[in-house]
């Protein structure tokens, strides 16, 4: 009895689920009946066939097709959609701009996530109130983010106005009109809005790390960078996973907060993937516009594997 | 496990065929029910609910006309606004079957295709209001394949160039250009003496494509678009390039404002109202910003408009989504026929009220124009009937060329890259609407 306590102590301590009780007596070599009856998961598993399954396979048949606004037929047509597509160079070149931007919105969001989990960990009533205020953007709309920051970014907008009055010239940039660094400000816009989310996650991940081992570390005299950097980090693995992972892949499916403040521009430099399949979409090649969702349902697939691949063996240093 | 597989498949492949099958496809009835008859304007529709759609910018064009058509006949009509962008939000509904009586819609060949008007919208030949319009208007637009599916609301929108009288005045320019050199004479000399000759609003793009247009006049009246549209003459031949060329050495001369590449619609009306600059090349939905910030006293005392085309000042006509209305085949007869009603009470006894509400320019010789519409509405209404067709009136399909040009003037693109860019796309559309010569 003690032993099976104990395992779960353990278990827990390390993040993994307590194990079912049906699970461990599989475990001690008996057969066991499942919790419960199969037919349980029937109206979850038509929510996701309707709602999920469904578009998908859709997804997979208008791509092999000529559908459009033009005309009420639809035919199949083979490969001649992809053959277009990857042969016009704009594709390729978006997809180009929509992994910078996703690398960009994981190292961002992940590095301001961080920061603001171990500069609000302490449990006072003002970092709570922080917590709070930080979290705010995260559940604000994109699209608002996205109108707000467009405004605040104007070249005659509010940020220039503090810029200039700091500087004490009239600062003028083009924020949004910067065919190199555009990008990167929207990146920044975009890790600004999800931050909080990935603060909460880093804070989970500091919260459970085990006392023993820190107390044991300042026993050692480690200092706090020491502390931080070779004990607190690593055990901050499963908690960076989830967050590397779901900043880098969430994304690459991004629309919403650069449609708002860019639209794409200026000269096409931020136009990511989806606001090119929104564009196509629009001038009514639907069938176009499937296979390049597909294209990037296929890479983000691609890229799932071996990021989370990755991650995960870093927790295995646990 | 097997046979859970199997399950699965049968569930795949039923889902493989039935996505074959377009949704928009059910009610294409060939409408030679009603097609031709068109009710009494007052006839009484008690009990008839109609729909109308509209973009952000329109929702309040048919609003006279809506209630004295309810108190005339009680039927009901009501306005969905669809937002921006409309045409997208229009064509995705009508692809997966969601239609209403009566749109805004372009009345322009390549957007009745991009609705595939064949199927989904109804025939307004031999409709009573036809022979009202002035014989210059009457088959300007609207039309597809020799049938007629659009009716026009209000005079076609027509690119040209919009200037301040008191800016001109200020830099000596006392007659119009009669032509485009001569509209480069007059810039040069704005710009000698220290003023900005044109305000291009390449932060927001959509205007940016009337530069190469306007240049295009002249060879479209020589039939530049049926080549084009042939697959004979492609957008990187020298006729369409070379106005590229032309609007780029243009910008790289000086002649445009400083914050080209960042300047908003809005920024534009502004600037041409205070004289910041002292033209502007666009077409009516400009006025009407203009208008939503000043009055129609101040706007005829400061503001002009004149078409300008390489050899003369033609226009380069270019009817957009406010200007036309269509009516769609729903598969409902009565309402449909309600729907071709509702027209005829528009442009019939409703008309001159609908004027002085909208207080815009006739396009019936018998009905004349309210005094108070502005000046410069006046004289683009009049630049109509000897205007030439637009790459969006005459094109068998719309691609993007003004993003390409916006581009263009970021610096991200040369003249010839723009062309070709277009005619891709041009191809690729043309090729989904099944034109002859781009299979």
């Amino acid at each position: 009895m003690t032993l099976t306590a104990s395992t779960d102590a353990a278990a827990l301590a390390s993040g993994a689920p307590p194990t079912p009780p049906g699970r461990r007596a599989a475990a001690r070599g008996r057969r066991v009946r499942p919790g419960q009856p199969w037919w349980f998961l029937l109206p979850a598993l038509a929510v996701l066939t309707t709602f999920f399954l469904v578009p998908t396979i859709y997804n997979l048949v208008y791509a092999f097709t000529d559908w459009s606004s033009f005309k009420t037929a639809i035919n199949p047509v083979g490969f001649d959609n992809f053959h277009s597509l990857l042969s016009s160079g704009v594709l390729l070149a978006d997809l180009r701009t929509t992994v910078i931007y996703a690398l960009l919105v994981a190292l961002f969001q992940n590095v301001f996530g961080l920061l603001l989990a171990l500069l609000l960990e302490a449990d006072t009533s003002l970092n709570r109130f922080a917590r709070v205020m930080f979290f705010v953007p995260v559940i604000m709309s994109a699209l608002a983010v996205g109108y707000v920051f467009q405004a605040l970014l104007k070249p005659t907008g509010v940020v220039n106005s503090i810029l200039g009055a700091l500087a004490g010239h009239p600062v003028r940039y083009a924020w949004l009109a910067d065919t190199r660094w555009t990008l990167l400000y929207v990146a920044l816009i975009h890790a600004w809005k999800w931050m909080g989310l990935a603060m909460l996650i880093y804070l989970a991940g500091l919260k459970t790390i085990d006392q023993d081992a820190l107390e044991a570390a300042r026993i050692d005299g480690a200092t706090t960078w020491q502390t931080f950097w070779q004990i607190r980090f690593p055990l901050l693995a499963p908690a960076m996973t989830f967050n590397v992972a779901t900043a880098l892949l969430g994304s690459m499916n991004s629309f919403d907060i650069v449609q708002a403040t860019t639209g794409g521009g200026p000269a096409q430099t931020t136009e990511i993937l989806n606001i090119f399949i929104y564009r196509t979409f629009g001038q009514g090649l639907f069938a176009q516009a499937t296979t390049m969702s597909l294209v990037l349902l296929v890479v983000i697939a691609v890229m799932a594997f071996p990021t989370i691949w990755l991650l995960r063996r870093r927790e295995q240093v646990l | 496990m097997r046979k859970r597989l199997g399950a699965t498949a049968a569930v795949v492949a039923s889902l493989v065929l039935a996505a074959c099958s377009n949704p928009s496809s059910g009610s294409g009835d060939s409408g030679k029910g009603g097609s031709s008859s068109w009710p009494k304007e007052t006839a009484k529709l008690n009990g008839t609910t109609l729909t109308i759609w509209a973009a952000q910018n329109s929702n309040t064009v048919a609003k006279k006309v809506i209630s004295d058509f309810e108190s005339a006949t009680g039927a009901k009509v009501h306005v969905v606004t669809i937002p921006d962008p409309y045409e997208q939000g229009v064509q995705t509904k009508v692809a997966s079957g969601d239609k209403p009586d009566l749109a805004f819609w372009q009345p322009t060949a390549s957007e009745l295709t991009s609705l595939n008007a064949t199927t989904n919208l109804q025939t307004l030949d031999g409709a009573p209001w036809i022979s009202k319009f002035s014989p210059a208007l009457r088959n300007i637009t609207g039309l597809l394949h020799g049938k007629r599916y659009a009716a026009l609301i209000s005079s076609p929108a027509v690119e040209g160039v919009y200037y301040n009288k008191q800016v001109f005045a200020k830099y000596g320019i006392t007659s119009l250009p009669k032509n485009f050199d001569e509209l480069l004479t007059d810039a040069r000399q704005i710009k000698a003496k220290g003023g900005t000759p044109f305000y291009e609003m390449g932060g927001d793009k959509w205007a940016t494509q009337w530069w190469v247009q306007v240049q295009l006049a002249d060879a479209a009246k020589q039939g530049l678009w049926d080549r084009v549209n042939a697959n004979k003459e492609t957008f990187g031949d020298p006729t369409i390039l070379n106005a590229i060329k032309k609007y780029k050495a243009l910008v790289d001369e000086g002649l445009f404002n400083k914050n080209i590449t960042s300047a908003t619609f809005v920024d534009q009306g502004k600037a041409l109202l205070a004289g910041d600059a002292a033209m502007v090349m666009q077409v009516n939905s400009f006025f009407g910003e203009l208008q939503a910030s000043a009055s129609t006293a101040e706007l005829n005392q400061k503001i002009g408009f004149f078409p300008i085309s390489p050899s003369g000042n033609v226009g380069t006509f270019i009817p957009d989504q406010s200007n036309a209305v269509v009516a769609f085949k729903t598969g409902d007869g009565k309402r449909e026929s309600a729907a071709r009603q509702l027209l005829s009470f528009w442009l019939g006894s409703e008309y001159p009220k609908y004027l002085a509400a909208q207080n815009t320019v006739s396009l019936e010789t018998a009905v004349p124009s309210p005094a108070t519409v502005p000046d410069a509405l006046k004289s683009v209404a009049a630049s109509v009937p000897t205007s030439v067709g637009s790459m969006q009136a005459l094109a068998v399909a719309n691609p993007d060329l003004y993003l390409n040009l916006a581009n263009m003037l970021a610096g991200t693109m040369s003249p010839e890259k723009v062309a070709s860019t277009t005619q891709a796309q041009f191809a690729q559309l043309a090729k989904a609407i099944g034109a002859p010569g781009y299979k």
